[in-house]
């Protein structure tokens, strides 16, 4: 058996071997692209379409319930880690983390030098601050390392009954064992991946929520295989003793090949049978399963990449700058060398440079002169590498993160509790310079609550709501729309699904209306098509749908709601109690006999039921995507069909999901005749589906159209207008879906261009590239996968090329023109072909926006890195399930939607944040600021540096290029770490240019951070010119300041002196340069620049008045005494940094004038507003307004024990595709709606 | 996988799964967390320019013409003599000249006084082209050994003029070693005048660097002499000479004072100066130079920081005006809406 399957592989791999290995070894991406072709061919049961299996070499044998035979195997433990460092490991790897940055490896090097007699310092002067930016980060490292291995022992800990002997023990996750027996209970999570042995249910199913893994969370079945379902209670379970073979462990989540071989019968297991960890187990009391990937074997983990540390993009050019510093360096210092070994000569004999002299010196070597010289200046001149940098830098960033962004009000989410988070603190400064958004669908920017919301009914529009897009389309144009969510009547009902108000339909309102019976087959539609089970008692108030998508669900309330109360399912009827009816206020309980279901499916686009009513009518009830239900109304009453148009259109254009309902009466002749046709088609072995969808099309012909309904899929709160500012903030934002759009009765594309339409404006030239051709179909008819991938590739190929051709021409005839992209994954799978991809990416860079759709957790990664790679912008991804973390380890800065169930998107994150529309304040607040004082930060300690040790460089000149230290060892340490230290931490926390407000007023701000204006090679060449001017003015004006100097006393001054004078005037101006660099200077500033001064002095006065003990030259010995008793001094230290600065006064005062930034000029426009406390005035309760309550209530609805069961509208669902894929009989389809409705009964009968 | 896995996940709350926790996780309120601390918001308008440059000079205006004036005060007579004191016979070897010791040394300049010069009068001899600021110079001394009786045979980084024989040269290194050695007897109407040469050095020096225990030993007994002789029974601190020369200068040409003499000079009186030529700058090429110079408040001559202050005073003045001038020619409302880049035609910009 095994060796069958084996070889059924292996053909398959052959014929679609080339293929995969275009694929570029993304298993899972062409496993997922696989699912959805066969998906769609599911019905064909009987055509083998098998795809190739990721198979390794070797197979993995598990021998269940016994631990010794699997002991020799050595199969790794279920605990799991994701910690970067373990405590080995620490040191070694953390210090080769830090001295991948250049400047500390040089550093390294220069303490190493500086130990030399060639060193013109001591070596304590370079090691000290070394070691200390050494010791932060190693800290910082630590601690966050910490955090996350806390994280991963409370998941290893979690307990999770194993079965020992006879009895279950509750036994900590990270103890699991391969082959060990399981028990997991209703809403546990998997530990591992296990095999499904038996479950509580009957027929051994069990229902599993996937959402960890690709954020699905309509229900799955899963099917122990039936040799195992007796193992229910440990007694039995503990004789199970089962061999399993199976593949090796991958990363594929969708697939899974293996046999279990048991009482010496080998019987072929499937992903049917695997339950996959990390997600959880619904509807079931309990499953018993045997392990069989475990820790970082299971799938999921194998699936998650490794956490890579991220960078953000303005520290890599950091590293090219330093880079350029050292080519300055090595120029200075060749400059320096070369001039040294000129200089050296015997003739300078004060230098005793006769006789024996030592290499450095002598001058009859030059050539030796020369390089050792050379090292002499290099470690001279490594003041030119800002040491101190990175650890300010760190320090600016992790209080930025620890003190702003997490305790941000305005990014709490008050509803659930949660603030925002910042998980690393190594990217804030990307989040000001973000150009594309990579967002999630589902969960993201929607909340995932479908509710009726409107509808049209016979020609009329009823509904009162405004959606969001609607307000953010209003607020767009100006107006001003009344949040009329308090004011609305009070009778309005509110619950789960529906939000609706109509006072014309409310309450039998509806009998009143020009259309009664309009109505009336409308509210029947509702409440009889669809295959939803009702649950719990049988009361309006407690009653329960179970439907696959929310969408079918919504209506069935809605349908309650409206008085047609829907709360029984039997296998041949449902049971409907029709209130106001045939007079107001009067109940009667309806059966309407089901004779037919036509299901749904994403080529049908629609669903029907045949049904008879008590007094024998048999009608056809109709309700599917607009534009397939229009090609089979029957002729006439155009009117109607056209205002119903016009209102589906507005319907969509208000970002709501419509569907059209239609009837059909029946006789019973033409009922008849067609039945028959339907029971062979069903009966039909060969291509059974494709016969029922040739035999539907009989009967759905000759429709009358009812009306139509509208399902918001509610967006978050904000939304659009949070799209709406990024938008204007120059960021492109792209949804990546992975829903299948099949779970939705919609147009392919509606969703997406909804989304679309509040992305951009109306006028949005869309190009749509959709693997639902004819061209296509029919190939994927004839069956041949070969065919199918390249009929595929040929047409991408061709759309992209046209596509690209179009947009071009767009840009230039109508610049002002939207373009919007939208692709299905399965095309994105070879769009992204190393052959296509430059032409996608052409293509998506020009488009405004883009939508991709059905796509996989790892093309979601992949068309990230399309971009962050391809496009060399800097991306962002958010998402907030499991199926977004690729896609957020992918991108620059990866944000995971925090406060829901699910945290792995969080786990994986960057940043987190509650609600999709705090993304306004992260970016155009937090990211902006951090981008500028950074900005600020890095350049100014390009400058001081720069300046500091230019001075150094021309006194080099003036003594003979010996490589004398113009300043004291410790004024050159200090320098950095004291003397300039805090003001420059003090910006970096603290500069504003314009307020947070204000940010968010003029998002196109933001715009400066894309197009880096204040890190450009440009800014940096300023601040050189500055540094280079202010140090000859440092260097010359002091030295011809004390030229000759004396004092009045008539003495005279020595190297100490002039240089102690020209160090305080570098103090005093690189710290006043400072201040005029600031845009708001609050009292830190003040305190922080006034206390450097001061400190330096300070230490002056200190320093030069000690003699101690320690061999150290006395060079400063009394230096500032001596000085302070000269009136040059003084002078001096008044005029030279007056001089330094007026450079940079002038440069300053014409960029303003005449070529201001952008934020300067808000800032002047507001010059005159008062310094904004209104930021004060938040929301300072935690009291809700009714609205908010009302969503916080609804989010709280346990979702988990919404028992959606994922069939109604699964039909190519997990199982079928598995069972074609295996290619083994199991019978698809097995469980209809007849069929659970009739189980259930069984069920309660039972009970 | 999460942490969800410990319990049962409880819907919105929390994300740690653990049950809905009564105290709320809202951040506190303050001015520093929520990055509204009172601050102050500089804008550099028109007014602002011109009033720093207007303020500026007029305080360094007054400063400079003061400066200017105090400098302008000093008198200052320079008189280069290294190569006027070579005897012609010699002019073409100068160097042999000065190596020779059986060649006298002496030789006479006159200086006139070009202004009345108020006592002190200063005597200076100025070096050129000789590097005290030398790495390899700077750094051959010990403080300890200068200092401290007991570190007498210290003579690290003292190299080569740490030891003679064996025995620690004090004080050792090439800066002691080279000590300048010409000096200077001057003349006025044929009466000495007494050269001061008590307080040329810092106060501080003297009596914290140099040892009053601390005496010259071993000191030239070299194979070669670098300079002045020190008398070995005088202490160190009582070496002014050698104190003030250890003070390193700072640039290759520097002054240092020789002495002080109290009395007045008048204009056109002539000073004769009879000065022993012995320190060898003509190896190297180095001029050396008698100064005599008066001071005033600020100092020595030095007309540089008053031009200086000057200077900056009247370019401020200049750009107060130039700065009006732009202001008025290319006028810009303040908070130009049309200056906003994405209200500009994408050219143009900065």
């Amino acid at each position: 058996m095994s060796a069958r399957i084996k070889e059924m592989v292996r053909v398959a791999t052959a014929r679609l071997g080339g293929e995969q290995a275009g694929a570029g070894g993304a298993s899972s991406s062409s496993g997922f692209g696989r699912r959805e072709s066969t998906a769609r061919l599911g019905g064909a049961g009987t055509s083998f379409r098998r795809q190739p299996q990721p198979m390794a070499p070797t197979v993995r044998t598990v021998y269940c319930n016994d631990r010794d035979a699997n002991a020799p195997v050595g199969y790794k433990g279920n605990s799991v880690s994701t910690t970067k460092y373990s405590i080995l490991t620490f040191l070694p790897k953390g210090l080769f983390e830090q001295f991948r940055r250049v400047a500390n490896l040089y550093f390294l090097m220069i303490s190493i030098l500086s130990t030399t007699p060639i060193s013109p310092v001591h070596p304590v002067t370079n090691v000290v601050p070394l070691s200390l930016v050494l010791l932060v980060s190693l800290i910082k490292e630590a601690f966050e390392d910490w955090k996350r291995f806390q994280n991963d022992m409370s998941i290893n800990n979690a307990h999770v009954d194993i079965l020992q002997g006879q009895h279950w023990e509750s036994t900590p996750w990270k103890r699991l064992q391969v082959g060990d027996i399981v028990r997991i209970k209703q809403d546990g999570y998997f530990p591992a991946d296990l095999l499904f042995l038996s479950s509580t249910n009957p027929d051994g199913v069990c229902y599993i929520e996937t959402a960890n893994l690709d954020g699905e969370t309509n229900l799955k079945i899963r099917k122990a295989l039936e040799k195992t379902w007796d193992f229910v209670n440990p007694e039995k379970a503990s004789g199970f003793k089962g061999e399993v073979q199976c593949e090796q462990p991958n990363n594929s989540l969708y697939t899974f090949t293996g046999n279990l071989i048991v009482d010496k019968q080998t019987i072929p297991l499937s992903p049917n049978q695997l339950l996959l960890r990390g997600c959880s187990l619904r509807n079931t009391v309990y499953i018993i399963g045997a392990v069989i990937f475990t820790g970082h074997e299971t799938k999921v983990m194998m699936n998650s990449m490794n956490v890579p540390s991220k960078r953000s993009t303005l520290e890599k050019k950091l590293d090219k700058l330093i880079l350029a510093l050292f080519a300055t360096l090595f120029s200075m210092c060749v400059i320096g060398a070369i001039g040294s070994g000129v200089f050296i000569n015997e003739k300078y004999f004060y230098l005793g440079l006769r006789g024996h002299v030592e290499d450095q010196f002598n001058p009859k070597n030059r050539f030796v002169v020369t390089i050792l010289t050379m090292f002499t200046l290099i470690t001279l001149y490594s003041t030119i590498i800002p040491i101190s940098l990175y650890v300010s830098i760190e320090m600016i960033k992790f209080i930025q993160c620890t003190q702003f962004i997490n305790n941000d009000l305005h990014m709490y989410h008050a509803e659930s509790d949660t603030p925002a988070l910042a998980r690393t603190s190594n990217l804030n400064e990307e989040l000001g310079q973000v150009e594309y958004i990579f967002s999630d669908k589902t969960g993201t920017l929607t909340r995932n609550l479908m509710e009726f919301f409107k509808c049209s009914i016979g020609g009329e529009m009823y509904g009162t709501g405004i959606t969001e897009i609607e307000k953010g389309g209003a607020e767009r144009a100006g107006i001003k729309i009344d949040d009329d969510e308090g004011k609305r009547s009070a009778s309005a009902v509110h619950e789960k699904g529906f939000n609706f108000d109509d006072a014309r339909l409310m309450r039998g309102a509806w009998r009143n209306e020009s259309n009664p019976e309009a109505c009336k087959e409308f509210f029947r539609c509702l409440a009889i098509c669809h295959t939803v089970l009702p649950e719990g008692e049988e009361t309006l108030e407690k009653i329960s749908y179970q439907a696959a998508s929310p969408d079918e669900a919504a209506l069935v309330a809605a349908a309650k709601n409206f008085g047609f109360f829907f709360y029984r399912r039997t296998p041949t009827t449902v049971m409907v109690r029709e209130s106001h009816v045939e007079r107001m206020g009067s109940i009667q309980d309806v059966p309407y006999e089901i004779l037919n279901v036509l299901e749904f499916n994403s080529t049908r686009k629609r669903q029907s039921v045949v049904c008879r009513f008590p007094n024998g009518r048999l009608v056809l009830y109709c309700k599917g995507a607009d534009n397939v239900v229009y090609e089979r109304l029957a002729d006439g009453n155009h009117d109607m069909k056209k205002t119903s148009r016009e209102h589906l259109e507005q319907f969509g254009s208000a970002g709501l999901r419509t569907l059209c309902l239609a009837y059909r009466d029946l006789n019973r002749e033409q009922y008849e005749s067609w039945n028959e046709k339907f029971v062979q088609a069903k009966s039909s072995l060969r291509d059974r589906d494709k016969k029922l969808d040739e035999v539907a099309e009989l009967i759905e012909k000759d429709l009358i159209l009812i009306g139509c309904t509208a399902i918001e899929d509610k967006l978050q709160e904000g939304v659009p207008a949070c799209i709406e500012t990024l938008s204007a903030a120059g960021i492109k934002i792209w949804v990546l879906t992975g829903d299948k759009m099949e779970t939705a009765i919609n147009i392919a594309y509606g969703e997406a261009s909804i989304y679309l339409d509040f992305l951009v404006n109306n006028d949005t030239k869309q190009f749509i590239i959709s693997s639902e051709t004819d061209a296509i179909r029919e190939t994927e008819d004839r069956g041949d996968p070969v065919e199918i991938a390249r009929v595929i590739k040929d047409s991408v190929k061709q759309s992209l090329k046209v596509f690209h051709e179009e947009a071009r021409h767009s840009l230039i005839s109508t610049p002002e023109r939207n373009l919007a992209l939208i692709i299905d994954g399965r095309c994105l799978m070879y769009a992204l072909d190393p052959t296509l991809r430059v032409d996608l990416l052409g293509l998506s860079l020009i488009c405004h926006s883009v939508v991709c759709c059905r796509v996989s957790p790892l093309q979601k990664a992949q068309v990230t890195s399309l971009v962050k790679k391809g496009a060399r912008k800097i991306t962002l991804s958010i998402g907030d399930g499991a199926n977004d973390v690729s896609m957020i380890q992918a991108a620059h800065v990866g944000i995971g939607i925090s406060g829901q169930e699910g945290m792995q998107a969080v786990m994986a994150s960057d940043f987190a944040i509650a609600q999709f529309r705090f993304l306004t304040d992260l970016l155009l607040v937090h990211g902006r600021w951090s981008y500028l004082r950074l900005c600020k930060v890095i350049t100014y300690f390009f400058y001081k540096n720069l300046t500091f040790t230019l001075t150094q460089f021309w006194f080099t000149f003036q003594t003979g290029f010996s490589g004398q230290r113009f300043y004291d060892d410790w004024f050159q340490s200090l320098y950095n770490v004291i003397f300039t230290a805090l003001p420059v931490i003090i910006v970096g926390l603290f500069d504003k240019d314009v307020s947070a407000s204000l940010s968010k007023r003029y998002p196109q701000l933001y715009k400066e951070g894309i197009r880096n204006s204040f890190f450009k090679w440009r800014v940096i060449a300023v601040w050189g010119f500055f540094a280079f001017y202010q140090s000859i003015v440092f260097f010359y004006f002091t030295a011809a300041a004390s030229r000759h100097g004396h004092s009045s006393s008539g003495k005279i001054l020595g190297l100490w002196d002039v240089s102690t004078m020209a160090f305080s005037c570098v103090v005093v101006t690189v710290n006043l340069r400072l201040l005029m660099a600031c845009n708001s200077i609050t009292r830190w500033h003040y305190i922080s620049v006034a206390g450097s001064i001061v400190a330096w002095f300070v230490f002056i006065f200190i320093y030069s008045a000690i003699m101690t003990s320690f061999d150290r030259q006395e060079n400063v010995y009394f230096v500032i005494y001596v000085l302070m008793s000269t009136f040059f001094f003084y002078l001096t230290i008044l005029l030279v940094p007056i001089i330094a600065l007026f450079g940079d006064l002038l440069y300053l005062s014409i960029q303003r004038w005449l070529f201001p930034y952008d934020y300067q000029i808000i800032q002047e426009q507001h010059r005159d507003e008062p310094h904004e406390y209104s930021r004060v005035q938040l929301p300072e309760t935690s009291h809700l307004s009714p609205e908010e309550a009302r969503s916080y209530m609804i989010s709280m609805l346990p979702r988990e024990s919404s028992k959606h069961t994922g069939f109604a509208f699964d039909s190519p669902g997990y199982e079928s595709f598995f069972a074609s894929q295996q290619g083994v009989g199991v019978p698809h389809k097995a469980w209809d709606v007849a069929r659970r409705a009739s189980m259930k009964q069984q069920k309660a009968g039972k009970s | 996988m999460d942490s969800h896995a410990a319990g049962s996940s409880s819907g919105g709350s929390g994300d740690g799964g653990a049950p809905p926790r009564r105290n709320s996780r809202k951040p506190k309120y303050s001015k520093f967390t929520q990055q509204e601390l009172p601050a102050c918001k500089p804008i550099l308008t028109p007014k602002w320019v011109v009033l720093v440059f207007l303020i500026v000079g007029v305080i360094f205006v007054p400063i400079g013409i003061v400066s200017l004036r105090a400098s302008q005060q000093v008198v200052e007579i320079v008189d280069r003599y290294d190569d006027a004191c070579v005897p012609a016979a010699n002019e073409n070897d100068k160097l042999a000249y000065i190596k020779n010791q059986t060649i006298p040394k002496t030789c006479n300049r006159t200086l006139t006084v070009t202004k009345d010069m108020k006592q002190p009068i200063f005597v200076y001899y100025q070096l050129d082209n000789f590097y005290q600021n030398h790495r390899r110079y700077v750094k051959s001394r010990n403080d300890g050994q200068l200092r401290d009786k007991s570190k007498a045979s210290d003579t690290s980084n003292c190299d080569p003029e740490a030891t003679v024989d064996g025995k620690p040269i004090i004080p050792c290194g090439l800066i002691a070693w080279s000590l300048f050695n010409d000096t200077y007897n001057l003349i006025l109407n044929n009466k000495n005048l007494t050269v001061d040469k008590k307080d040329i050095s810092w106060k501080s020096d003297r009596e914290h660097k140099f040892g009053s225990h601390v005496f010259p030993s071993n000191f030239q007994k070299g194979r070669l002499q670098g300079g002045k002789i020190l008398n070995s029974s005088i202490p160190l601190s009582e070496h002014e000479d050698l104190i003030v020369w250890m003070r390193t200068a700072a640039l290759p040409t520097f002054r240092k004072l020789y002495g002080r003499i109290y009395v007045d000079l008048k204009v056109n009186d002539t000073i004769t100066v009879q000065l022993e030529n012995n320190y060898n700058t003509y190896s190297f090429g180095g001029k050396k130079k008698l100064v005599l110079s008066t001071t005033t408040w600020l100092g020595g001559k030095n007309d540089f920081l008053g031009l200086a202050y000057l200077t900056v005073g009247g370019l401020c003045f200049f750009l107060a005006f130039a700065f009006t001038l732009l202001y008025l020619i290319k006028p810009r409302k303040l908070g130009d809406n049309n200056y906003l880049s994405w209200n500009r035609p994408p050219v143009g910009r900065r």
